[in-house]
């Protein structure tokens, strides 16, 4: 029996008890959201948008990646398939950016005492998955109408709906159902709900079995691009040349799909950027400090 | 927009959702689509789900929509749900609309927006039908059969097994925060302060109700263990024999048979007629 | 009873971080064919124990584990949980956290279909017969009993036919029909089918009638293992370990305390009968002019009995009051809730009830019988589906429950449910700082001490253990300053020691609270504590009285399907003039002089 020592090891169990208790407390969360109507004041929808904080909370104290994919899974269980509103192929976007982004959040937290540190996470993290979720949204509509710039002020409407939505899912939802309540639980609740696992709590500057250097590796960042192409490209086969063209408007010019192939590259480039970009303030704050600290 | 909330709050009540959610979801292989093969019906899925998302001409649309209301009403979806499809639909595409009204569009952006929630409500319909067909067993077992990871089965049919527990600990700790809370004496600007109260009440159930899963995930992950289920996980055999009882039968061959029949003439006939619905 | 089954040699365990082993050289064997009771008090090892016979120590739990594992003559070391589970099923004390499939059927298949069994089906009916729910082998998880679950978590543990049964606390959480029905599986799967049981009880009554032998932990060693009569004998030994025997035991022990006798006290009702008829003969022909000795005895005896004098008290209090206004009324009150069959299952029909300050009411029924939803009803939790429920006349029906909240407040038979703080203190204050009270404080205060919770005061409750957790609960309740308290199932999943402390636990609530209601089937508390008993069956309330009146109809406990105590039963099965319901009572009646008996009265 090996005993623990500074590396954050967990055994097999340990990881799918992390797993069944965020998807199930996620789950059940998700399955409220989506009853709790939202208020509409013109085009802004004031909406709960999810309890980011449960996910949120549970990344910041057990291992990230279990607890980031265990909520998207209880999301889709219980906020999608339960209540008949699965979206079949739609959700898997949802699915990727969402664990992405609970899991950097996770990621940029090395002490769950540090209230600071933990704020900063919990709203990074529902931006992150926001900005990635509005790109998508907005990619959507690009493929799915044709001709778009066809239609006058269509392209910049979407744009603005998106934009907007975003803002308001940092704002609204952001502060008051991911930072606030994130920033209430993890202190209260480190030390305590370990034990009741049967683990010892995350200490600081505790390293994660991945076996990872620093809690930015090339690895994570890696991952993280990648996953953000793989959302993407979940969404955006359909322009590929496997399209069932032959019986696509005679007129449909093949321009349309190169330009939409060009603006889809930079925006995957863009959230990339801005997700490094992100990630490094954070590091830096955190850096600042940890020295501040030390 | 409060009495809405007040309803929603009352909805969330422990039998309701038992009822609804849980009775509905074991009922549906009653239906004719839910007797069908699982890993047929996915895969049916998947072509509707994606087909649409190429398909510029309306004519084919129509006869998918056409075909995709003809399932729905046969699946017995529930009523709710498909209204509070519609009204989703509905509303991105009108919101959309006045703004690019706004931006010096006309009427004429309406057009290739139709074409837009066409697609959308094939897709929606699609999923619709086969999520609401499959009972969660069934629809576990047909993931997978096609090769989703058994631990996302497993948690498909647990959760199902958990909800009621779950929501049974989520109603008595809501309960006990009303019974020693206070509510606003007023409701406020707009219902505000009460909708305050109760939004913070359902923030802060979380915080036992986290502690009191962590219990509970802990015996079950151990019972797990002494039930066989890590050796199930890295035995394939046993997910050969679990899936066993899966069987393609004259119905499911006939319901393949009659969508590729259908989908192969929609072809040519939206080709020849394009611009049949507008 | 030849070959051993599972052998330890000299186990010890300490779990990670923790300084003291929680196991400490223990060595055990279980025979082939045994019926095992573990007992011990809370924290001596007994799940430890348990968890190692199928390796969930030291595989599942980490920490320093040294000595030896032989299953079936075979060592364990490099055995997995999973392979040593086939051999072994273990029934959780929280059963219901160990299903996890959404139906009956599916539950029971799914142990014998991760071993890659090709004949999961068959196994699964055969464990449902087993058990007596093959009719629900359709039926959802969620619409199951209490007791069925438990029963379906064992037939999930025999489907892999597995050679020894680990039950910890089979009965904890069900009413006492129930608990005898599983117990007599146990006795059938162990006698007609061979499997070796082993069961954590606290229930020495369980253990007398079914168990062959006790093993017995204190502080994590295993003190001895002795076949059942020896053991549960052991009265003076027990007690200080704060394990309870029998009642009849006690009560012989109370009478005759030397260790010859020992080996003679009756450990069921039917041997008490003997012993105690044989005592009588004996102490009758020492003395003859004594021989009307049990009347006597208990006219004179019963009224220096504390707890029946305190019963008469109230009772006569009641009735002062009756005249005065009820505090709470129910008229005509009927409730009903949807099934998934979208038909309505009556709860209550026809409910007509009036309380009054100063009663202690204990309502008693067996499971479904109603009682939580009565107490809902007044508490404002649930509506009723017809009639009216008021309360210090206020029309409950339909107010939300933080309006009543100040006049009624309702105890949760799940102490966790009630726990929405971080520590005892917040617990208890959270209901008076959202009302921003000014004596707040010094209500904490006052709380924290008649409750004993002083110390416990910063710990969380979560923590706590149940008997803590209880008391915890009564003091939010308390805080309240309620005109009327609701319990729900007060004793339930406590041991016997904890059990008996509740009794004076509610005693502290008196002058906090008019009216105390509380749904048990624990009739050692109704006994001791009520002074007015409503028995209710099927949704209907079929007797209101006293306790004399109440428990002095056998007929009628039976028809609500609940158990007597041994002592009830023990002072019919006397011919006692008076239904006994403490052991001061009872070996007061049964023992006629107790003094000259337990100084000069052997045989």
């Amino acid at each position: 029996m090996s005993t623990l020592k500074t590396r954050y090891t967990l055994t097999q169990s340990q990881k799918m008890m992390i797993f069944v208790l965020s998807m199930s407390l996620y789950g059940l969360s998700n399955m409220f959201t989506e009853l709790i109507p939202s208020v509409q004041l013109g085009p802004i929808e004031l909406s709960v948008e999810y309890f980011a904080f449960i996910p949120l909370t549970l990344c910041m104290l057990f291992h990230p990646l279990y607890a980031a994919v265990g909520a998207a899974v209880g999301e889709v269980i219980f906020g999608e398939l339960m209540l008949g509103q699965f979206g079949g192929l739609g959700e898997l976007e949802k699915f990727i950016t969402f664990s992405l982004a609970m899991y950097i959040a996770g990621r940029m937290v090395s002490d769950p005492k540090n209230r600071r540190q933990v704020g900063i996470a919990a709203i990074s993290g529902v931006a992150i998955h926001q900005f990635c979720s509005s790109v998508i949204d907005i990619a959507k509509v690009w493929v799915g109408v044709e001709e778009l710039e066809a239609v006058q002020g269509l392209a910049e409407s979407i744009v603005i709906i998106e934009g907007v939505g975003f803002l308001n899912d940092v704002l609204f939802s952001g502060i008051l159902f991911a930072l606030l309540p994130t920033m209430y639980l993890v202190p209260r609740l480190y030390g305590k709900i370990e034990p009741l696992l049967g683990m010892k709590p995350r200490e600081r500057n505790m390293q994660y079995a991945s076996g990872s250097k620093s809690w930015l590796s090339p690895k994570l960042l890696g991952g993280a691009v990648l996953l953000a192409l793989i959302a993407m490209g979940a969404e955006l086969l359909s322009e590929s040349g496997w399209s069932i063209g032959e019986f696509e408007l005679p007129g449909a010019e093949s321009h349309e799909g190169l330009l939409i192939w060009i603006s889809m590259l930079a925006a995957a480039v863009v959230a990339a950027a801005v997700i490094a970009v992100v990630l490094r303030k954070a590091s830096r704050r955190r850096q600042e400090a940890g020295q501040l600290d030390g | 927009m409060v009495e809405a909330v007040k309803r929603a709050l009352g909805k969330i009540s422990v039998e309701h959702i038992k009822l609804e959610l849980l009775g509905t979801a074991y009922n549906s292989s009653s239906t004719f689509l839910g007797r069908l093969d699982p890993r047929m019906l996915l895969i049916w899925y998947l072509f509707f789900a994606i087909t649409p998302w190429f398909v510029y001409n309306r004519t084919i649309l129509l006869g998918m929509f056409i075909f995709m209301v003809v399932t729905t009403v046969l699946s017995k979806v529930s009523p709710y749900i498909v209204f509070i499809l519609c009204l989703g639909l509905v509303s991105q595409i009108g919101w959309m609309f006045l703004l690019s009204l706004f931006f010096g569009g006309g009427a004429e952006s309406l057009l290739p927006m139709l074409t837009l929630t066409l697609k959308l409500s094939v897709i929606s319909l699609a999923s619709i039908t086969v999520f609401s067909s499959l009972d969660p067993e069934r629809l576990s077992d047909g993931l997978s059969a096609l090769g989703v990871p058994d631990a996302f089965a497993f948690s498909l049919s647990y959760g199902y097994r958990i909800l009621p527990t779950l929501l049974e600990e989520f109603h008595q700790i809501l309960l006990s925060f009303r019974l020693r809370g206070q509510r606003p004496a007023k409701h406020g600007f707009l219902y505000l302060r009460t909708a305050a109260y109760y939004l913070r009440i359902l923030v802060l159930v979380f915080y036992p109700l986290m502690l009191n899963t962590a219990k509970r995930s802990r015996t079950t992950v151990e019972a797990l263990e002494t039930r066989g289920y890590t050796y199930a996980v890295n035995n394939p055999k046993v997910k050969k024999l679990r899936l066993s009882y899966l069987a393609m039968q004259r119905r499911d061959w006939l319901f393949v048979a009659f969508s590729a029949v259908y989908i192969s003439l929609l072809f040519p006939l939206g080709a020849s007629f394009p611009n049949l619905l507008y | 009873m030849d070959k051993p089954l599972l052998e330890l040699s000299n186990v010890s365990f300490t779990y990670p971080g923790a300084e003291q082993p929680v196991l400490q050289e223990v060595s055990f064997t279980l025979q082939q064919g045994d019926f095992v009771a573990v007992i011990g008090s809370n924290g001596s090892g007994k799940s430890t124990l348990c968890k190692c016979f199928n390796g969930l120590i030291p595989h599942y739990y980490t920490g320093d584990f040294e000595g030896e594992l032989k299953l079936l003559g075979e060592s364990a070391e490099g055995k997995r949980v999973s392979e040593l589970s086939r051999h072994i099923g273990y029934v959780y004390q929280d059963f219901e956290n160990q299903l996890v499939r959404p139906t009956v059927l599916d539950d029971v298949c799914f142990t014998p279909l991760n071993y890659g069994l090709a004949d999961y089906r068959e196994r699964g009916q055969r464990a449902l017969e087993l058990t007596g729910l093959s009719g629900l082998s359709r039926e959802f998880i969620w619409q199951l009993s209490g007791g069925q679950k438990h029963l379906l978590a064992l037939a999930g543990a025999l489907a892999m036919d597995p050679d020894i049964l680990v039950i910890d606390e089979p009965v904890a959480q069900l009413d006492p029909q129930h608990a005898r029905q599983i117990y007599e599986i146990l006795r059938r799967l162990n006698e007609h089918h061979g499997k070796t049981i082993v069961v954590i009880e606290h229930h020495a009554e369980f253990i007398a009638e079914y168990c062959r032998s006790v093993v017995l932990m204190d502080g994590g060693r295993l003190r001895w293992q002795k076949p059942v009569r020896e053991a549960l004998t052991s009265v003076e030994e027990l007690l200080a370990l704060g394990i309870y025997p029998p009642d009849v035991t006690r009560a012989a022990w109370l009478l005759q305390p030397d260790r010859q006798a020992a080996g003679n006290y009756p450990l069921s009702c039917e041997e008490g009968r003997a012993w105690f008829g044989r005592r009588t003969a004996a102490v009758n022909a020492a003395d003859p002019a004594n021989a009307w000795s049990f009347a006597a005895a208990s006219s004179d005896g019963a009224p220096a009995v504390p707890t029946g004098a305190a019963a008469r008290a109230a009772t006569e209090a009641a009735v002062n009051l009756s005249a005065a206004e009820p505090i709470v009324r129910m008229e005509q009150i009927r409730l009903s809730y949807r099934t998934i069959h979208k038909t309505l299952q009556p709860v209550l029909s026809g409910v007509n009830l009036e309380l009054y300050a100063g009663e202690r009411v204990a309502l008693i029924g067996n499971n479904g019988a109603g009682k939580s939803s009565l107490m809902k009803l007044i508490a404002g939790i649930t509506v009723p589906t017809g009639g009216t429920v008021q309360v210090k006349d206020i029309t409950v029906n339909g107010l939300p429950p933080e309006r009543l909240s100040d006049i009624v407040s309702y105890v949760f038979q799940n102490p966790e449910d009630m726990f929405i703080d971080d520590s005892v203190r917040g617990e208890i204050a959270y209901y008076l700082k959202a009302r921003k009270l000014a004596d707040m404080d010094a209500r904490v205060e006052e709380m924290l001490q008649a409750f004993r919770l002083q110390e416990l005061a910063e710990r969380d409750a979560r923590l706590l253990s149940g008997g803590q957790q209880r008391r915890v609960s009564l003091a939010i309740g308390a805080a309240v300053r309620p005109a009327v308290m609701l319990l729900d199932e007060p004793t339930a999943n406590l041991d016997i020691s904890t059990k008996q402390e509740m009794t004076r636990v509610l005693e502290a609530l008196r002058g906090h609270v008019e009216t105390v209601v509380i749904a048990t089937h624990d009739m050692a508390l109704v006994a001791e504590w009520a002074s007015r008993i409503i028995v209710m069956s099927e949704g209907r309330i079929i007797a209101d009285g006293d306790k004399e009146a109440i428990f002095s109809d056998g007929q009628l406990l039976r028809r609500a399907g609940l158990a007597e105590t041994q002592l009830m039963e023990m002072s019919r099965l006397l011919n006692l003039p008076q239904i006994c319901s403490s052991l001061k009572e009872f070996t007061a009646a049964a023992g006629g002089r107790k003094g000259e008996l337990v100084h000069g009265g052997s045989r």
